[in-house]
């Protein structure tokens, strides 16, 4: 009996060592914003981040307002797994005008959302 | 084919914890850089400074390792743009393009999956000596960089 207590206590260690401790966990649909990500964000995408080879956010956009694109995006977007064996989803959201600028130089209509496996935003950028 | 890397001298290695860093953190803000990729004429590199290394390792892997058993294409998607590098395997030889730069690189599936080993156990052995706290980071050990080969 000892043995399956001890178990039972391993498991359970487990667990709570693979659950992340540091930032909450977004519900299916619903996508957590920490401000690492935005950080992240802002200094590869923001429309004065001097990041060559990454789309940048129109003009005027805030904290805020990536927030609402981040959730049109996630509400409404195409979903698939990531690629190459990255962890997570990734979303895509034609919103139908421009978001942003391309890597090419050409306006950007759509959004690619990146979350991890716990649903926290990873990274976004308009493309 | 030349196949390498530089670490980005804008990656503060103190900016995250790596002895705690999770799966994501290092394949997406960790040991940032450029690729260096090109073959007489052709450049594919990728000179953005942004690029995640291991991330670029783990997925130059994985993708030796698809092509190693079947003909067919893989993609490549850069973490911060939709550009793309795409591997086809025809015959014994492997062609690469760019969907950010013109030109292709045409090189044997034996020495791409040397130098995709390569590259990522010079990129393992750089990083442990500059930042001694991922041999303690299980995420970054469960890489196994230099370990397997495709």
């Amino acid at each position: 009996m000892p043995a399956a207590w001890i178990a039972v206590g391993i498991i359970l260690f487990g667990v709570w060592c693979a659950w992340p401790q540091d930032a909450p966990v977004g519900s299916p649909g619903q996508v957590v914003v920490t401000q690492r990500a935005i950080r992240h964000i802002e200094d590869r995408h923001w429309p004065d981040s001097p990041a060559q080879g990454a789309g940048k956010f129109a003009s005027g956009i805030t904290e805020d307002s990536l927030r609402q694109l981040v959730n049109e995006a996630v509400a409404h977007g195409r979903v698939r797994h990531n690629t190459n064996g990255r962890p997570g989803q990734i979303y895509e959201f034609d919103f139908g005008h421009p978001i942003g600028i391309a890597i090419d130089g050409r306006p950007a209509y759509r959004l690619r959302v990146v979350v991890n496996k716990w649903n926290q935003l990873v990274t976004a950028f308009p493309f | 084919m030349h196949l390498d890397y530089r670490l980005s001298e804008d990656w503060d290695e103190n900016s995250t914890n790596l002895a705690a860093a999770d799966e994501t953190d290092l394949r997406y803000y960790a040991a940032t850089g450029d690729v260096i990729l090109r073959q007489d004429q052709s450049d594919l590199s990728a000179r953005w400074g942004w690029i995640p290394l291991i991330d670029f390792a783990l997925a130059l892997r994985k993708i030796a390792e698809a092509l190693a058993v079947t003909e067919g294409n893989e993609t490549f998607e850069f973490t911060e743009s939709d550009a793309t590098l795409r591997f086809e395997r025809r015959g014994q030889e492997i062609i690469v393009r760019g969907s950010y730069a013109s030109g292709e690189i045409t090189v044997s599936f034996t020495e791409f999956s040397e130098q995709a080993r390569e590259f990522a156990r010079r990129l393992d052995a750089e990083l442990r000596a500059k930042c001694p706290e991922l041999g303690r980071n299980s995420a970054y050990q469960d890489f196994r960089l230099s370990g397997l080969s495709p």
